[in-house]
């Protein structure tokens, strides 16, 4: 059998990269182990975040699915940095974990070129360093034109509670070997990660009420009206749960510490590097020993789910040593732990193995996405999937490949990061990595984006006609802004736009006090008006970055051709050739973002692209 | 362009100023060279210099077999531990150009290729040996036209500015990982910074740059010197007065009105100030052509000048030349110089002495006063000293722009509106200034920088 795109893994890129794909018109065979684990989240059950929530929206613009799947599957919603500009508003929810995944394999099961095959893939084929298909490790083979591999910690996995170790690719699943050494065959450089999750406790050993009145935990609730993930989301949204803070005290470090050489994170049997964005409580513990507390979330995994994830706990002592310490935290001392945290150590290749359309330099036609390039998490997986999704599916077609521009998209930061530095440690998403991050908003997702999304066939009439429609609505809304005056505090008549500017006075006030009309949607009514009030207030900041994104861009014009000679360049040193015929760089922008290049370096590369260099 | 695999030799020290010169030769086979340009009988030891004979080669169509050419000190310095990162050996001769030039020629028909500028500081800069500013400070070094001149470029050669910008760019990199925290990681429970905090912090930042930009005109003055032009009306006393700064009798002295026709100018080396002194023609209305145009230059050269010594004479009542060249220079920086003060005053010469400094050209009475003043205009009341100045007109326009940045984000704190993104903006442009002085920060850095500092994550 042939498939013009196969994917091998249903986790949050796969199924991403095997729904773009199949809505570009190929047929595509998604291959995973289990159809139970579609889109799992193994760690905690929530989507967005700061840079997280960007790329959500960014992965909706484009017309992927994991914005549409946590606004109908999420059960509290949160906007960080409500406080701040919309440059760094970040939506964030909880998801119920199994509507969750339900959601987005109803969602694949609708798409008539998505073809499910439950099994292990077990050898990818290769002819002439061109993919040509995949053999299961049951022994049939499989032909296609392009191969997606996102199969996240399950290359030689291996599970750590306490001294205990066990194969597998996280709780309760098998590994993959002998895909590893299939990988691994290729040549691939490869390394070797490390991450973890906490204990999950049962909700009815803990009195929740009784530690509320009791001060030990304080009570979070969702927004009041929640700004959704998705442009195409008009419903409102509503939360359904509660989550709770609490905090580490005394005790907890003593245990920690007493039981410290029982975890294998400090006995040295891990020696995965795991994420300091992510520290599990040995390191907080260890590592800041002056800190008097660390804060706790208890946070429902679903409806109608009896697990508590205790987020901000994640260690790999063993089992009794962490009933103790949960035990040990206050409000807790009735708890009972369902399953103990453990720390996995997995297999990734180095992405700078990659070019930008995230296939490999290799093997042709191969491709990778998700954590089995360095990343962590679920978004950063998804927009990975998304992007390798749209280049498998052109590659068969022999179409350029869809890469994004760091002053485009969060998406195009996280790729050129991979393939420009690579990973020495599990790579997370933060606004602080954008240089261009005012150019970067949820508020301005779509009118970055969509236009690309719609290009490549991933968005389809109606919601091309809502996007239409929202960036008509904007451009109306600022001529309005412009077209009404209003008599400002000294008793001038000023346009709406020229009082704006104004530090202290906000659209919202002026729109209470009906000083303005503006045609608004309800359900982007706070998106819509923060756009708004941006593009007039910081319109300086925002002309200033865009003009620095627009100097920075000559270099990313200045292509560096296919097999270029770094090693003929003269006066580049050793160390320095070496990075680069590593990465391969396909542009000088690119080019100075490796680690170790110096500015002169690449002025003497900018020198010599344009010459024929003796051999 | 530069190629690396082969050879260089070039003088190493600048043109025409006597004393020593060093020949240096660069590259694999620089002690090849040197082994066939020398009379040395033993090989030359690592770092040790070796006194000696450079000679002329059997095989050179221009000096006979064996022609000593100079006694010299050659020294050694094996890759890495040399100036160019390189295998390097430096022959330092007798000043004498003609000397230096012949070793050079030598050393090219041994094998070596003539060095372009910069072309050693390229290759130290290629092995690592020098940063972007301490490369730049090499040229600056062989510019270097008095000794304090030299003197600030070897400091920048030590790093001097590169540590102090370093320091700078700490305190700034430190409150800007502190204002990312607080957006990324806003829900950790910890307060990163206050705005307020943030405004002062910024404020300091700006004023630790202004501290070095105040070092840096003077920096720039050291290295390129001022021009000071001496102007007045004809027969005052202009000539004998630039006779008597420049130190020499360059310029005619008449008592004739109308006696300089032209500019005439000195470099003169003022107290470790490289100074330009320019003799003017006197003011006046005239139809004698020469001399008309010979007015046009003063009144150009008086334009370009960073210091006027507008010179009077008080033995004659004040003219309408005079008068009108009061008025037109009086928003420029200058000095009026009363001179002829070993004559009586005229009646109807008014001039406020404390206003002026006074002087006799001929008898050099008031002159110590009127260096002393134009030392104080030119560089401020600070003595020349040698601190950390930054000499590179890029590096002030640079820390200029940074402080500029820098005003603007602690405007933008001060108003307690701004999100902290919106003063981050600046502050990055800020910090983006210094990476042409110490090197670019990547956002791998700050993160570090975060998770060292505050213990974050989930
Ligand atoms: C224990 C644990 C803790 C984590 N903690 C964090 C954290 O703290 N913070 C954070 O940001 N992220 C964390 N994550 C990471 C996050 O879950 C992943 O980054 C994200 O899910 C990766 O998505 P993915 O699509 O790349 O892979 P996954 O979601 O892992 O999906 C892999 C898919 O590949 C399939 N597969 C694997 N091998 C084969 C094969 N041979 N044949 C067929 N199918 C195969 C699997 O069945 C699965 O469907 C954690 C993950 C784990 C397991
Ligand atoms: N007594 C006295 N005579 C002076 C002094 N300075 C200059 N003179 C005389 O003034 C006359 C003019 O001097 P110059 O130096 O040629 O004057 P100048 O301003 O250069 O004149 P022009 O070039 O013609 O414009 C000469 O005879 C000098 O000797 C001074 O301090 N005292
Ligand atoms: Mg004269």
């Amino acid at each position: 059998m042939r498939f013009d795109v196969i994917v091998i893994g249903a986790g949050h890129a796969g199924v991403e990269a095997a729904y773009a794909a199949a809505r570009l018109g190929c047929s595509v065979g998604l291959c995973t182990m289990s159809r139970d684990t579609v889109a799992h989240m193994p760690c905690n059950p929530a989507v967005g975040g700061t840079a997280k929530g960007h790329l959500v929206r960014e992965i909706d613009a484009l017309g992927g699915l994991m914005g549409r799947a946590i606004d109908a599957t999420g059960i509290q919603f949160k906007l960080l940095n409500r406080s701040r500009g919309p440059a760094v508003w970040s939506p964030r929810a909880q998801a119920d974990k199994r509507l969750y995944a339900a959601w987005v394999r109803a969602a694949l099961d609708r798409e008539p070129n998505v073809t499910w095959h439950v099994g292990k893939a077990g050898r990818i084929l290769v002819e002439h360093e061109r993919v040509t298909g995949l053999a299961m490790e049951e022994g049939e083979a499989y032909r296609c034109g392009a191969l997606v591999v996102t199969t996240g910690t399950f290359l030689n996995g291996l599970m750590h509670v306490g001294p205990e170790q066990r194969p597998a690719g996280r709780h309760g699943e098998p590994p993959s070997r002998e895909l590893a050494e299939s990988i691994k065959s290729c040549g691939f450089r490869a390394g070797r990660l490390k991450t973890g999750t906490p204990p999950r406790l049962h909700k009815d050993s803990i009195d929740f009420e009784r530690a509320v009145a009791a001060g030990l935990f304080t009570e979070e609730c969702g927004d009041a009206s929640p700004i959704p993930f998705s442009f195409s989301t008009t419903r409102a949204l509503c939360n359904q749960v509660r989550c709770w803070l609490l905090h580490t005290n005394d005790r907890v470090r003593d245990l920690v510490c007493a039981n410290i050489g029982r975890s294998p994170l400090y006995n040295g049997r891990i020696q995965g590097i795991g994420p300091r964005y992510c520290p599990s409580l040995e390191d907080k513990i260890m590592r800041f020993p002056d800190r008097e507390r660390h804060q706790i979330y208890l946070e429902p995994e679903g409806l109608d789910v009896d697990e508590i994830y205790v987020n901000g706990f994640s260690m790999s002592l063993p089992r009794d040593a962490q009933e103790q310490i949960v035990r040990a935290l206050p409000g807790l001392e009735h708890a009972s732990m369902m399953r103990p945290g453990y720390a996995v150590e997995y297999d990734f290749v180095q992405p700078t193995e990659l070019r930008s359309s995230l296939e490999t330099r290799r093997v042709d036609g191969l491709f990778f996405a998700g954590q089995i390039n360095g990343t962590s998490g679920y978004e950063e997986a998804a927009a990975q999937g998304i992007v390798a999704g749209v280049n498998a599916a052109r590659k068969t077609r022999g179409e350029p490949a869809m890469t994004l521009g760091r002053d485009q998209a969060y998406i195009g930061i996280l790729v050129d990061d991979l393939v420009t530095r690579g990973c020495l440690e599990p790579y997370r998403m933060f606004t602080s990595r954008a240089e261009h991050r005012l150019l970067l908003r949820i508020d301005n997702a779509d009118l970055r984006l969509t236009p690309v999304g719609r290009r490549m066939g991933l968005v389809d009439d109606a919601r091309w006609e809502r996007f239409e429609a929202r960036r008509g609505r904007h451009a109306r809304n600022m001529h309005a802004l412009d077209a009404t005056q209003v008599r400002s505090d000294r008793g001038q008549r000023l346009p709406v736009r020229t009082l704006l500017r104004q530090p202290d006075v906000r659209l919202e006030r002026l729109l209470e006090r009906g000083c303005v009309e503006l045609d608004l949607e309800p359900a982007t009514r706070a998106l819509d008006v923060a756009s708004l009030e941006n593009d007039v207030k910081y319109a300086g900041y925002v002309k200033q970055e865009a003009a620095h994104a627009e100097r920075l861009t000559r270099d990313e014009r200045r292509r560096i051709p296919d097999g270029f000679p770094f090693a003929r360049v003269p006066g580049l040193s050793r160390e320095i050739v070496q990075r680069l015929s590593e990465v391969q760089p396909e542009t000088l922008g690119q080019a100075s973002r490796i680690p170790g290049m110096t500015p002169a370096a690449v002025a003497v590369l900018g020198v010599f692209l344009g010459r024929s260099l003796s051999p | 362009m530069f190629s690396t695999d082969d050879s260089i030799v070039a003088i190493a020290t600048p043109p025409g100023r006597g004393g020593i010169g060093v020949v240096r030769v660069s590259g694999s086979s620089a002690l090849e060279i040197a082994r066939r340009l020398l009379e040395c009988r033993t090989p030359l030891e690592p770092r040790r210099a070796t006194y000696t004979r450079a000679r002329g080669l059997a095989s050179s169509a221009t000096a006979p077999c064996g022609d000593v050419l100079d006694e010299v000190v050659a020294t050694y310095f094996p890759a890495p531990h040399s100036y160019t990162g390189e295998h390097v050996v430096e022959i330092s001769a007798h000043g004498s150009p003609v000397v230096l030039e012949a070793i050079v020629q030598r050393a090219i028909t041994a094998g070596a290729r003539l060095a372009r500028p910069g072309e050693f500081t390229l290759r130290a800069f290629l092995n690592g040996k020098r940063d972007l500013v301490q490369a730049e400070a090499v040229g600056d070094l062989i510019a270097a036209a008095t000794p304090l001149q030299a003197r600030v470029a070897f400091d920048q050669l030590e790093g001097t500015l590169t540590a102090r910008i370093a320091a700078i760019d700490a305190q700034l990199f430190d409150l800007i990982a502190r204002l990312e925290a607080s957006l990324d990681f806003s829900d950790e429970g910890y307060h990163f910074v206050e705005p307020a905090e943030a405004a002062r912090a910024a404020a300091c930042v700006a004023g630790r740059v202004s501290e070095l930009l105040c070092d840096g005109r003077r920096g720039r003055m050291i290295r390129e010197g001022a021009t000071v032009v001496v102007a007045g009306r004809t027969n005052v006393g202009k000539s004998s007065l630039f006779n008597v700064l420049a130190g020499n009798e360059r310029a005619i002295v008449t008592d004739v009105a109308g006696t300089t026709r032209d500019l005439v100018t000195e470099r003169i080396d003022f107290d470790g100030l490289a100074l330009t002194i320019v003799d003017t023609a006197g003011w006046r209305e005239t139809r004698d052509v020469v001399e008309r145009e010979g007015v046009e230059r003063a009144v150009r050269a008086q334009e370009v000048a960073d210091l006027l010594l507008l010179v009077l004479d008080r033995s004659e009542p004040l003219t309408r030349d005079d008068e009108r060249l009061l008025a037109s220079t009086n928003d420029r920086a200058r000095i009026v110089v009363v001179n002829k003060s070993d004559c009586a005053a005229a009646t109807g010469f008014s001039w406020p002495n404390d206003d002026g400094v006074l002087v006799s050209a001929r008898t050099g009475a008031g002159i110590a006063a009127l260096r002393q003043a134009i030392q104080r205009a030119l560089t401020g009341s600070e003595a020349l000293r040698d601190t950390a100045a930054i000499s590179n007109t890029r590096h002030i326009a640079l820390l200029e722009e940074a402080r500029t940045r820098l005003t603007s984000a602690q405007r933008a704190a001060e108003t307690g509106h701004t999100p902290e993104e919106f003063v981050l903006a600046d502050l990055q442009a800020a910090r983006e200034c210094f990476d042409e002085v110490v090197g670019a920060r990547t956002p791998d850095d700050l993160l570090e920088h975060i998770f060292s500092t505050f213990c974050i994550g989930k």
